[in-house]
């Protein structure tokens, strides 16, 4: 009886043993998963299943799960649901700078510099002033530099040529006014005006002045952002006032819609300018109907401008979340979104030049660039290139000046020097907190 | 003594209520219960939680920082909210009259004896089930200054284009027209549900008497809709009070703040600047501004009929 039950006991022992052994090799064999957010447009989608798959098909312990970014009015307000929440993913790819501050304050990210061989990589794959410049005032790095998307003026070759405007005309304002007396008139016989040279956004959201009045005032400021290093604000100036001036002065003479247009209007023929980046060069190729030709310029700056012409760089970057509970292979994943190979099959894809030093210069991608010659002139001007500050009240400073732009320029009810200070006032307002 | 006798107080009392719940029916409970979820967890926190934002200063990542009453400081001398205030108003000055004017008329049209009367009730219902985006885009698209429909007719007529959406003394106008356009079919509604409790004998004895169809309408038909005139006032300013979708897609609150409405403002206090705590206080200010405009409008429209 009692060896009876010595053998059973001995067989329970053996039976948890085996059990208990069983689910250790299971544990350590199941792979690890991760959440990876790419932003949610088709090009970046495409890139995203490429390397994910490729990745998963190469690592079985650490399998990479992708879902673009939900849909929202921006992904700043995903992301920041997503931390307030606790539902961020591992790694993100789409993070802007100017919301980095409101990331960190909600302790969201990880301190990359921690990760190992952080800065070994960071700094063979990209310019040192551009991991500086991504630095956060606490020492670390919460986002690692990946691309940006130098804006430049995209403008119809044949419009242009038709109506007598040589492009370099347009680099200028005082020839940029010209050239808009010119295009603008109606030619359909309908009594309306039917064709200009640019339509400025006259939408009033935020985001919108980046592609007219913040890209202007960096190129007219010769690289000045609306704040200075202290975080006080800095866009109170004569550069400020002239563009506001030069855009006024585009509505005021009727020389640039003041509404909606429907569709695509520069394919569409009907407006020979816009600020754009190298993402609309696919579009364009896709989308342009037959004969249609376009080229890029930097933006217009004041007449008398010297140096060279720096623009908004539109930078985003990929961070790693303060959530995930596998930061170390995030990491490993990140190193490969970003490796040489990966950068190469991202341009081909949406065209947006990494941040990749000597990227022209380089054997591996100079077939790249031999077969887009375009895509030179964004790489180009990548050298020259503003991003945002880092402040946690910038999309409330660009309100404020959407306010002033709208009142002054778009519906002419301020001086250009008065819309200037009261936005300058208002930033200086919303800076102090209350 | 005294305490002892309030702690007496209270035990029996609460001994009371536990009998009752022992002796009642506990179905009851269980079906009101969904109910009663619903009611916490979306009403009655949401409100509570708000509630307690007023007085705090919040940016949904940093923790909550107690602001004392600077939110209602701030809304007092806000000049961009009392400008919403007043668009707002300027909306409503426009849209409750138009709304109750047309939907009134349209529906003592449709109550009568027409062809294709179902059709028009339903085409008129229409607009209203269609997704408020959806139709905001095509009136932007109506009403653009440069391309628009609207203008391409005037200017075929010989008339200049009007910049509807682009001039700030236009445009919260332009708005109104479009909200009431969407929202009529649900007024038309109501008053033919109200048109059609009108007995048919006060007409047949106005008409012995002489009364023609005008006198009718305005002895007969209009005081006995009074009950729905107040419904549809009531309902009118709630909707109108709470304006969003219409400029937050088509001008996003311009030109020159023309069309920013207090909700429109509130959404971006809370959800562009992250400033919760303002955001609450703007809403609290909306419902009590709601509260009290239509407790005046009770008071002056809802008269007793003499039928």
């Amino acid at each position: 009886m009692r060896t009876n039950i010595k053998m059973r006991g001995a067989a329970l022992v053996a039976v948890a043993l085996m059990v208990s052994l069983s689910c250790g090799l299971i544990e350590a064999k199941a792979p690890v998963t991760i959440t990876f957010w790419p932003s949610s447009n088709p090009q970046e989608i495409e890139f995203a299943k490429i390397i994910v798959s490729r990745w998963n098909k190469n690592n079985p312990g650490i399998q990479v799960k992708m879902e673009p970014l939900p849909a929202s009015r921006s992904t700043e307000e995903v992301l920041l649901a997503a931390i307030a929440a606790g539902t961020t993913p591992d790694v993100c790819a789409n993070i802007y700078p100017g919301a980095i501050s409101q990331y960190i304050v909600g302790k969201g990210l990880y301190p990359h510099d921690e990760l190992p061989g952080f800065y070994d990589f960071v700094y063979e794959r990209s310019p040192k002033e551009i991991v500086d410049a991504f630095t956060y005032k606490d020492g670390h790095v919460y986002q690692i530099p990946w691309k940006a998307n130098p804006v430049m003026l995209a403008y119809n070759v044949n419009l242009l040529k038709e109506n007598g405007i040589d492009p370099a005309s347009l680099a200028i304002y005082s020839g940029f006014l010209e050239a808009a007396e010119k295009l603008a008139k109606d030619t359909d016989g309908d009594g309306r005006t039917d064709q200009w040279l640019y339509s400025p956004s006259t939408d009033v959201t935020w985001w919108q002045r980046f592609f007219d009045f913040y890209t202007l005032y960096i190129a007219a400021s010769g690289g000045k952002t609306l704040l200075d290093s202290s975080g006080k604000v800095a866009f109170e100036d004569d550069a400020a006032v002239e563009v506001f001036t030069f855009l006024k002065t585009l509505f005021d003479n009727k020389l640039v819609p003041k509404g909606t247009l429907i569709g695509d209007q520069f394919l569409g023929g009907r407006i020979a300018t816009t600020i754009t980046g190298p993402y609309s060069i696919p579009y364009y190729d896709q989308n342009a109907p037959d004969g249609f030709e376009y080229d890029f310029i930097p933006v217009p700056v004041p007449d008398g401008h010297k140096g060279p012409v720096v623009t908004y760089g539109d930078p985003k970057n990929i961070g790693i979340f303060a959530n995930s509970k596998h930061p170390h292979e995030a990491w490993e994943f990140v190193k490969f979104i970003m490796s040489k190979e990966n950068d190469l099959l991202w341009l081909e894809i949406t065209s947006q030049p990494p941040y990749r030093k000597d990227i022209v210069k380089d054997p591996m991608f100079a077939p790249y660039f031999k077969n887009n010659p375009m895509m030179s002139k964004f790489v180009v001007q990548g050298a020259y290139t503003r991003g945002v500050d880092d402040s946690k009240h910038l999309i409330e400073i660009f309100d404020a000046i959407s306010k002033q732009y709208d009142l002054s320029c778009v519906n002419s009810r301020k001086t250009p020097k008065n819309a200037v200070r009261d936005a300058a006032r208002d930033a200086r307002d919303i800076l102090a907190g209350w | 003594m005294k305490e002892a006798a309030v702690e007496e107080r209270q035990q029996s009392c609460f001994a009371k209520l536990k009998r009752e719940f022992r002796s009642s029916d506990k179905v009851g409970y269980i079906m009101v219960l969904p109910y009663v979820l619903h009611f916490l967890i979306f009403i009655a926190y949401p409100l509570v939680f708000a509630f307690i934002l007023v007085f705090c200063k919040w940016d949904i990542v940093s923790p909550m920082e107690f602001a004392g009453l600077r939110n209602i400081e701030r809304l007092m001398r806000d000049t961009t909210f009392w400008t919403a205030v007043t668009n707002t108003l300027r909306f409503l000055a426009l849209h409750i009259p138009l709304q109750i004017v047309l939907a009134l008329l349209i529906a003592v049209v449709l109550n009568g004896p027409i062809k294709l009367r179902s059709f028009f009730r339903g085409a008129f219902f229409l607009p209203f089930v269609i997704s408020g985006a959806v139709v905001t885009i095509l009136w932007q698209q109506l009403y653009s200054t440069d391309a628009g429909v609207f203008n391409l007719v005037l200017t075929k007529l010989g008339a200049n284009p009007v910049p509807w959406l682009t001039d700030p003394s236009i445009a919260i106008y332009s708005i109104a027209v479009m909200a009431t356009w969407k929202n009529i079919g649900f007024y038309i509604i109501l008053f033919l549900a109200g048109l059609q409790n009108v007995p048919r004998e006060l007409y047949e004895a106005a008409s012995i008497d002489g009364a023609d169809k005008s006198t009718q309408f305005w002895k007969i038909t209009l005081p006995l809709l009074s009950p729905i005139t107040l419904l549809v006032v009531m309902l009118s300013t709630i909707g109108g009070f709470g304006l969003f979708i219409e400029p937050f897609v088509m001008t996003g609150g311009g030109p020159a703040e023309s069309t920013l409405s207090v909700v429109l403002y509130l959404y971006k206090n809370a959800f562009q600047f992250l400033r919760m705590g303002y955001a609450a206080t703007i809403g609290f200010a909306l419902a009590l501004m709601i509260f009290v405009v239509t407790l005046v409008q009770r008071k002056l429209l809802d008269v007793e009929q003499p039928y």
